[in-house]
This record gives structure tokens, sequence and C-alpha cells, in this order.
């Protein structure tokens, strides 16, 4: 069996995200779904309810009011942002954890995941651009083979890290020709078993290299955009550094200056830190 | 003094867009996660007052109310805002000891993502305005880096790719 064999024969070890957080992300990625559907399943989610009300009640929001129910909550955050709670929610179990063979101690993927969602809502703002719904979750998940790879196949960096620098290629053509597969399309397998919308896959799937992508796809853009931004930033980085070419074809294609690079990276660290005081609770890290 | 023989320095961790000035004791100020970011630390071994920031971008202009409510975000405010702390605990301009690490890049050539360099030649052109040096430096490449500086010593470490050097 090859090396690259081996990795897709084993998607079915990583543990899926629970069945709420597939339906939100479903909810999320389709406009016209019934939302009332979500927060009727919120409600007997104990977990996911005393999420969305502290950061219902978070100082972000500032109102001297305190709401009690997920319906309250609704009103005062709007479907959307609630639905991006359970998603991030729902995620956290799933990227939280350490990845040894990427040296990522327990948190560092869900920071740069997270940094990476709301870099896509952060990077349309700024470009006063339309953000599809699948920005989000795409941002969230699209390292995930990272799991796959480090973690359940003890893949070691440190030697594709050697083979990436003194070639001066990206890390992830180095994980191709160490392992005839790298942690995009690894990834892009299990979003795909776990049954997640096309385009969050296709994102994972061509996140390093969007220039070979089959078709163009905004979603696709602004994952790699904030992908880069966040590597810049330097939040949750492992062992492959910021050993990542951009593409300069994304670039041109959403406008992206300095400005809008720079101002984008304050927002994200804004956001950044709404994420997290939600998360500096029972169940955050 | 610290109580305990032996016992460990206290490590005080400095965030993205933060610093913090010490005037002695023994606690280790350490910043992670320095990627195109510029981390400064500043010591004078004299005064035993030290300092280290961690900017995320070069120029204050961007967003004047962020850099209201937090100076530290930026070099151009941040440093300035760091130095002047450490004058006031008695350090001097002469002897201060400057260290910096960060300002790294994505295999960029193209010059697509500049905020490591731009950090960077912002970073020189003030401390050169303000007649500082910079004793050592482990800048740009395509690394993540974690910047420690030792209250008691002046010691500064660079942990990165998972070795540690002084700096």
């Amino acid at each position: 069996m090859s090396r690259r064999d081996e990795v897709l024969s084993r998607l079915r070890d990583v543990p899926a995200m629970p069945a709420a957080a597939m339906e939100a992300i479903r909810v999320l990625q389709d406009p016209r779904a019934d939302a009332q559907a979500i927060m009727k399943a919120l409600e007997h989610d104990p977990g996911l309810t005393a999420n969305v009300l502290r950061l219902a009640n978070s100082a972000y929001f500032g109102t001297p009011r305190k709401v009690s129910t997920v319906r309250e909550a609704a009103v005062r955050l709007g479907t959307k942002r609630i639905l991006r709670v359970v998603v991030a929610c729902a995620a956290a179990p799933v990227v939280r954890r350490g990845i040894k063979g990427y040296d990522l101690p327990p948190g560092e993927l869900w920071q740069h995941s997270a940094s990476v969602a709301v870099g896509t809502d952060a990077l349309a703002e700024v470009l006063k651009a339309a953000l599809p719904a699948s920005a989000f979750t795409a941002g969230l998940l699209h390292d995930v083979g990272k799991i796959l790879l480090g973690t359940y196949l003890e893949v070691d960096a440190a030697a594709i890290i050697q083979l990436a620098v003194s070639e001066k290629i990206g890390f992830d053509e180095a994980e191709r020709r160490v392992l005839g597969i790298d942690h995009a399309e690894a990834g892009a397998a299990l979003l795909e078993s776990w049954d997640l919308p096309e385009d969050v896959v296709q994102a994972a799937r061509w996140h390093h290299r969007p220039d070979d992508a089959p078709g163009r796809l905004i979603t696709l853009d602004l994952v790699h955009a904030a992908d880069a931004l966040s590597m810049a930033e330097g939040l949750g980085i492992g062992r492959d550094g910021l050993q990542y070419r951009p593409s300069k074809a994304v670039v041109l294609r959403l406008g992206l200056t300095t400005r809008v690079e720079e101002l984008t990276l304050c927002r994200v660290l804004v956001a950044l830190k709404e994420l997290k005081d939600m998360y500096a609770a029972p169940g955050g890290r | 003094m610290s109580g305990l023989v032996g016992a460990p320095p206290a490590q005080q961790t400095v965030g993205i867009s933060e610093m913090l000035v010490r005037s002695g004791g023994e606690d280790v100020l350490v910043t992670y996660s320095l990627g195109s970011c510029v981390g400064v630390a500043a010591y004078d071994p004299v005064a035993r007052a030290g300092g280290l920031i961690h900017c995320m971008l070069p120029l204050s202009k961007i967003d004047a109310a962020k850099a209201a409510a937090a100076p530290a975000m930026f070099v151009d405010t941040g440093v300035p805002a760091l130095l002047n702390a450490l004058f006031e605990y008695g350090a001097e301009r002469k002897r201060l000891v400057v260290k910096v690490a960060g300002a790294s890049s994505l295999l960029d050539e193209k010059g697509l993502f500049k905020i490591g360099e731009r950090n960077y030649t912002v970073l020189r052109k003030l401390l050169w305005k303000n007649n500082i040096l910079i004793a050592a430096e482990d800048v740009g490449g395509q690394v993540a880096r974690t910047m420690y500086l030792h209250m008691a010593t002046g010691r500064t470490v660079i942990r990165s790719q998972g070795q540690e050097r002084d700096l």
C-alpha cells in the first residue's frame, strides 16, 4: 500500500463532528433553510446553548438586559451569527487537540482555524464584497488534514520541512513529494467523508494552490488570502511555519493591497478575541 | 527578593499588540507566535528595567482609533511607548540593549504580503531616529518565533522550530 493509500484508508479514524453541528453547517450554507429547526435542535443541546447565551450576553454586545433563551439570543445576534457560534463550537473539539507530528500544541490549530474563519469575514467586509455562506465553515475546517496526517498517521513534519527549505518549495509540495498527498487533499477527503458542502471541501482541497483548482470559487480565494494573513500574524503556526507560496492571481482577483491586508488583520485580532472570550469558560481551552 | 531559593521565575505573557515593562525582579517576559509581527526586547542592565513588545503592524495611520486604544499594535506608536515607559523606570537611552525578532514572510518572491518587511523597515527607521542601535536580531525567513526576556539578567532567548538560542 502506498503512503497515499494508507492516508486515505484512515479517514474513518478521525471522529466526525456532532450531528447538530453538521446540521448547522447545512443551514448556514443554505439561506432558504428553516432556521427555526436549528434553534430547536440547539435548545436540546445544553453545551451549545450555553455558548450562544454567553456570546449574546458578552460585553461585546454590551446591552444591560441579559438574555436567557436561544430565541432571545437569536433576536439580539441574528440567526447567522448564532449558527456561526454553533459551527465554531462544534469544530472546536475536532481542531483543538494538539498535533504532535506538526509540532502544534493543543489549541494552536484551533487558533489558526478560527483566525482564518473570521479572516474570511473581515476580508469581505474590508473589500465590501459579499461573503459566501460557506466561507466561515471552510475557514474553520481548511486544515483538518493536518489532524489526519499528524495525529493518526504520525507523519513527522520535521523531515518534510527540511526538504521544503532546501528545495525552496512550499510545505504542501514537500508533503506531496514525501507522502504522495498533502494535508489539503487529505483534509478535503475527510470533509467529503463527513458529507460537508462541496464548496467547503473544494476550499480545503485547493487552499494552498488555488491556481490549480478546476474552477473559480470565491470561498477558496477568501480562505487562501485569510490563511496567508493568519500565517503572517503567526497564529497557530507549527513546524511548517510560513513555508507556503501565496497566489498572485488570488491577490489580483480579490484586489488585495497592503492597506486591505493591514485593515483586515486589525479586524481579525478583535474578532478572534470575541471568539476566545466565549471559550474562556467550561469546555474552552 | 523572591522568597523561595531555586523557585522558577514567573513567566509573564505578552500577547499580540501588547507590551509589558518591568523594573527589577526575576520574571521572564515571553511573547509567542511572532510571524510577520516584530518583537522588541529592551533592557537597561544598570537600572534593571526591561520591556517586551509584540507589534502586529507598522503604521498606526491605518486605524487611529485602534492605535489610541492599543498603541502596542503598531510599531510607530508601540515602540515609543515602550521606550518612554522604560525611561520612567530610570532606564537611559545609551545603556539600552535592544534586540529584535520576527518579521517573517511567506515564500513570497512577488512581494504580495509585505507586512513583515514593512514592520522591520519602520522599526529600524524609528530606532535609528532615536539613536538606538539594534544589539542583536533574529528576523526574516519562513518561521514563527517565541521571544523571552529574563528580567534578572537581560538575557534574551529565541525559540523557533523546536530549538532555543540566546540572542
